[in-house]
């Protein structure tokens, strides 16, 4: 998801060969192949993974992992590119362009995949908005904090960095939305609502105090990076936004409510 | 242990179970019968006898009347019709054979749970030790050799019975859904359930399952 926000974000702020560079492309491969291995190595037969494509036709994970590979495979043939020094804009732009498509369509499928008919708490706008927030906000960031430590830029911010500054300013209102419109037990619109003096008993109650926090902390970092750009409050920011995701997929978790016995 | 189907009736469309509530006494030998067949470890039980209780007492004058009530239901795998377990899983380990009976091969399985979290019947169980999902399979291998199913043989009330759905529906009814299981709608489970006088009394605000722990 970070690596795929960060894709969306390049097309978003327009393609700067300037920053297409090596070290932060193979971040991207790095970061993607690090999720993949931590998502793997949860199964109880990762090395059977080999299989999961059999049901492209009914399976949401069949999908997902499809294109989480797509993607994968793309932004390791870019950072193959600028290895090579191979500067073909068109080809540049193509792949960039299919790369974003494929990170689209990797986090819709990623949302599919938990809105099952028998789990009425993910089924809702719930689990798409969620994904997305955390795209946005991790995205946007992840790529600022990347450049800022790869190409040591200091205090000359690149243009694009604008542009990410708003799509994450964008996504914390979404996830802010999101959490106090449909949080499933909470939000406004979905069955059964805690009061705020049952809150503290329910089980997502931690995570989402965890999530708020974090989230201020991001916001609250952003600003004074904006205010002073200088490297430390950058980090802050991004891995205040980090955490507060973190929690948010523990809330997320937490949730879970399924239909029957 | 690999489930797949050997040789099978193949005059049967859909193997269903029938459960009689109203016979059920909760001795749970169908329970113990299946763990003990198919060498179940702990914390995984293919068959669950839920304890169903609700209702309440009320005052009238100066005597308390008793409204409360209890059931129980018997639940395996229902080999549902639309298995809802299967829609999800990445690498087709979750099939339908030509009875209906719904098998898991365990050899291409890979443990990533997605079925557990779909099936509203529970019948999907991780075993921690292999690491793969488990589930009942209608005692196939039984069913094959032209015995019925170990729960369905270890009942002392005979409240369980199996056979050919429409059979079932037949000579029992079309009933499929009682508390707490949910919408039939969703799986169409191959079951046929006689109702406890009480199950239209119970539901989710004024009953629960009462044995969590044990299943």
């Amino acid at each position: 998801m970070v690596a795929g926000a960060s894709f969306c974000t390049e097309s978003a702020s327009g393609w700067n060969s300037r920053y297409l560079t090596f070290p932060f492309l193979s971040a991207v491969v790095v970061v993607l192949g690090l999720a993949a291995g931590v998502s793997l190595f949860h199964l109880g037969r990762p090395w059977r993974t080999v299989f999961v494509l059999k049901n492209l036709k009914r399976s949401w994970l069949s999908r997902e992992i499809l294109f989480e590979l797509v993607f994968m495979a793309l932004a390791a043939s870019l950072a193959l590119l600028v290895l090579e020094k191979v500067y073909r804009p068109m080809l540049v732009r193509a792949l960039v362009t299919l790369a974003f498509a494929a990170s689209l369509l990797f986090i819709i499928c990623m949302a599919k995949l938990y809105m099952m008919r028998t789990v009425p708490t993910w089924r809702g706008l719930y689990t798409p908005l969620s994904f997305f927030g955390t795209a946005l906000l991790l995205g946007p960031l992840g790529a600022a904090f990347s450049y800022d430590k790869l190409l040591d830029l200091g205090r000359k911010a690149p243009p694009f960095l604008d542009a990410a500054a708003i799509v994450a300013l964008a996504a914390v209102v979404l996830i802010l939305l999101t959490i106090f419109l449909f949080t499933p037990g909470l939000g406004l619109f979905g069955p059964k609502k805690a009061t705020l003096l049952e809150l503290p008993a329910t089980k997502m109650y931690p995570y989402l105090l965890f999530r708020l926090l974090f989230l201020s902390g991001t916001v609250l970092c952003s600003f004074l990076y904006y205010r002073n750009p200088s490297a430390p409050l950058l980090t802050i920011a991004f891995l205040c936004a980090l955490a507060a995701e973190a929690a948010g997929r523990l809330l997320f978790y937490a949730v879970y409510s399924r239909l029957g016995v | 242990m690999h489930q797949a189907g050997g040789s099978q009736s193949s005059w049967v469309r859909q193997y269903a179970f029938y459960f009689d509530s109203s016979a059920c006494s909760g001795c749970k030998a169908c329970q113990a019968a299946c763990k003990d067949k198919h060498d179940l470890p702990v914390n995984i039980l293919w068959r669950r006898v839920y304890e169903i209780v609700g209702g309440n007492w009320t005052k009238s004058g100066n005597l308390w009347v008793p409204g409360v009530f209890s059931y129980y239901i018997s639940m395996a795998c229902h080999q549902c019709a639309k298995p809802i377990c299967g829609d999800g899983c990445p690498t087709k380990a979750i099939y339908k054979r030509q009875d209906g009976i719904v098998l898991l091969d365990t050899e291409a399985c890979i443990g990533c749970r997605l079925c557990e979290w779909a099936c509203p019947y529970g019948a999907l169980q991780f075993d921690e030790a292999t690491r793969l999902m488990t589930k009942c399979h209608f005692c196939f291998d039984y069913i094959d050799s032209g015995k019925p199913p170990a729960c369905v043989a270890a009942c002392p009330m005979r409240a369980l019975d199996f056979g050919e759905l429409a059979d079932l529906r037949k000579k029992y009814g079309a009933t499929n859904q009682v508390f707490p299981l949910p919408e039939a709608a969703i799986t169409e489970p191959a079951l046929v359930i006689k109702p406890h006088r009480d199950a239209p009394r119970a539901t989710k605000d004024t009953a629960e399952v009462a044995n969590w722990e044990e299943i």
